[in-house]
């Protein structure tokens, strides 16, 4: 549907560089990356808002270079929702459609299908600037809608949302993509709107593509450090190969001996292991048995609790993040100062090539 | 006013029944600057309150309406010529980022900071008959010199930097986001600057037209550089002055702050519920 090929823009000291990447029909497509990436310039550079320095962007295979924004029927909602303060939500989510010189009779039947749809019909008269975040976005996203866009643009719709408001959204957007068969590119650096909407999606990173992919996949093979990093990989180690065998490599990473991992590497190359906390295993070091093939042993030299779950940092000569319940730190006495055994299997270790 | 951040004089001691000291003093600070113009209207008023046959006299000569009628009719016309012009040029220094924008912004305020005998020296030698632009116009049978059109330019000139910072600052507020979910949604760029831009800066474009109208009706020296005739009326009451001294000027220049007063508090009053949706943009 949409197509990147090579696309740079420069805006200011930013460059966009050499973006390539593919949004299918019917993709929940999530654009992740850090703050200041250039997601919210590739979401502009789909409207039309911004034209590529270098490069082609392709609609249905066709380059869409000299297509003003107002031909492209591409809905767009920014994460400060811009409503038109001057109108009320009837006339906003009206806005479109009179641009496009529908008749009043279906703009008003449109209107009133949307906001029933979205169920904001008891502020139709109200300005935007004394709505909730909710109903702001609500709203935002039936003046999009209202269109009858081929693909909706959604700029991190979700990060000035309360908690509560913030989870049913996620639900509604679930079922406007599945329901309407809507394409949506969705900017986050919130990886969990990703996990939770997205079906692909592309990591942005200083404004270049690092890996595009199924959201699965980049989730659980990032392709690089920073990919790992980014998507919450706790424990990202830096080592040599020391030794393989049967697909099984045994990884020098300094201070606290060999770590097995299954890797196709050979013996002499430099990789980056990246551990979830939630896949290490702690116990007192009490002489219990395990399959893992990577044990270690340590104090715990930082503890905290966020809600059910307590992080521990053990030192087994570098810092190793762990992950476990409340009730598992209270019965084996996890505090700081309190030696432990950390364990882990060599399939929990995901390994990329160390690039400088 | 919960939530504005603002109080009203009568809360001056907060909601803790202490003294607000930092506001009080600041009042009593702030309260010097306001006692010289209520002075000075206090004092012009008692003068003219103690003649008051003599005042409604002056007030109905046709010399005096006529010029105050004149003054604030060029001024208006300098306003929509300022309307035309001032706001597509507001529009373009707040969308855009160049180095001459600085070149252009200093230009409009000029007039600013220039005596006003030398901004009506440079309009008058521009419009005058032999001026660069007076020259080709007098053939098309419009003269500056000492007539109404040489008061619009005057006027134009020195209230141009108050109607295009005011503006443009209007239109800076408004964020490109809304331009750009506009076009998305079917808008020209022209469309997203009539239906989105120029409603959510009305404020201040009515403000900019205040400023820049209380500007021109208020010019003197720029004025009869080029038209001392017909007669504004700043150029009355110095002609009064002159000829016919304090208290026969002193009338006239009365019979001016009431009209003033009058129509700036009724604009301001507009400016009031004008568009309030702006004040959070």
């Amino acid at each position: 549907m949409i197509e990147f090929d090579r696309v740079s823009i420069a805006l200011g000291d930013f460059l966009l560089d050499k973006v390539s990447l593919s949004i299918k029909k019917e993709d929940y497509y999530c654009i992740m990356g850090p703050s200041g990436a250039g997601k919210t310039i590739i979401l502009e550079a789909i409207a039309g808002l911004l034209v590529p320095d270098d490069g082609r962007i392709l609609y249905n295979g066709v380059d869409v270079r000299g297509v003003p924004t107002e031909k492209r029927r591409i809905g767009l909602v920014y994460q400060d929702y811009s409503l038109f303060p001057h109108m009320n939500v009837q006339k906003n989510i009206a806005f479109g459609m009179r641009m496009r010189n529908l008749p009043d009779h279906e703009i008003t039947r449109r209107v009133q299908q949307l906001m029933h749809q979205f169920g904001i019909e008891h502020i139709a008269s109200r300005a935007p600037l004394t709505l909730s975040g909710g109903e702001q976005q609500r709203v935002a996203i039936a003046r999009a809608l209202a269109i009858e866009p081929e693909l909706l643009l959604l700029d991190e719709p979700l990060s000035a949302l309360d908690p509560v408001t913030r989870e049913q959204f996620i639900d509604e957007l679930r079922t406007l993509h599945r329901d309407q068969g809507l394409t949506i590119v969705h900017v986050t650096h919130d990886r969990r709107d990703a996990v939770s909407l997205g079906t692909r999606m592309a990591m942005i990173i200083d404004g270049r593509l690092v890996q595009e992919d199924r959201v699965g996949t980049i989730f659980s093979s990032p392709r690089g450090e920073p990919v790992a990093r980014f998507i919450g990989y706790e424990n990202i180690l830096k080592g040599t190969v020391t030794s393989c065998e049967g697909g099984i490599c045994l990884v020098d990473i300094g201070g606290m001996g060999e770590v097995a991992v299954v890797a196709g590497a050979k013996k002499g190359d430099r990789i980056v292991l990246c551990i979830r906390a939630d896949n290490i295993t702690v116990f007192k070091d009490d002489g219990t048995e395990t399959s893992a093939r990577n044990l270690f042993s340590g104090p715990i030299i930082r503890k905290s609790v966020s809600g059910s779950l307590v992080t521990i940092t053990v030192n087994i000569g570098v810092e190793i993040t762990v992950l476990v319940t409340g009730k598992s730190a209270e019965e084996l006495s996890l505090d700081t100062g309190s030696s432990v055994c950390i364990s882990f299997k060599a399939t929990a270790v995901h390994v990329i090539p160390w690039s400088e | 006013m919960a939530g504005t951040g603002k109080r009203r004089w009568l809360e001056i001691t907060g909601n803790t029944g202490r003294p607000d000291w930092c506001l009080i003093s600041f009042a009593i600070i702030g309260g010097m600057l306001v006692l010289l113009p209520l002075l000075a209207l206090i004092n012009i008023t008692l003068g003219q309150l103690a003649d008051v046959p003599y005042l409604i006299a002056i007030a109905t000569q046709k010399q005096v309406v006529d010029c105050i009628l004149l003054t604030f009719g060029a001024g208006l016309l300098a306003v929509i010529i300022l309307l035309v012009f001032g706001t597509p040029l507001s529009y373009v220094l707040a969308r855009t980022e160049s180095r001459l924008n600085q070149v252009v912004e200093s230009l409009i305020d000029l007039p600013l900071v220039l005596p006003h005998t030398v901004a009506g020296l440079m309009v008058y030698i521009l419009f005058m008959q032999r001026g660069l632009i007076g020259a080709p116009l007098k053939g098309m049978g419009i003269v500056f010199e000492d007539a109404f059109p040489g008061i619009v330019v005057a006027m134009l000139f020195v209230a141009m930097p108050f109607y295009v910072n005011s503006v443009r600052e209007g239109f800076q507020k408004v964020p490109v986001h809304y331009e750009n979910v506009a076009r998305t949604l079917g808008a020209t760029r022209f469309q997203a600057f009539i239906f989105i831009v120029l409603p959510s800066s009305v404020r201040h474009i009515f403000n900019g037209c205040i400023l820049a109208w209380g500007r021109a009706i208020s010019e003197f020296a720029a004025v009869i550089m080029i038209a001392y005739y017909p007669m504004v009326i700043s150029t009355l009451i110095f002609y009064r002055f002159t000829t016919g001294g304090i208290k026969e000027s002193s009338a006239v220049a009365f019979v001016m702050i009431v009209a003033c007063f009058v129509v700036f508090l009724a604009l301001r009053s507009v400016t009031r519920y004008l568009g309030r949706y702006d004040d959070r943009v």
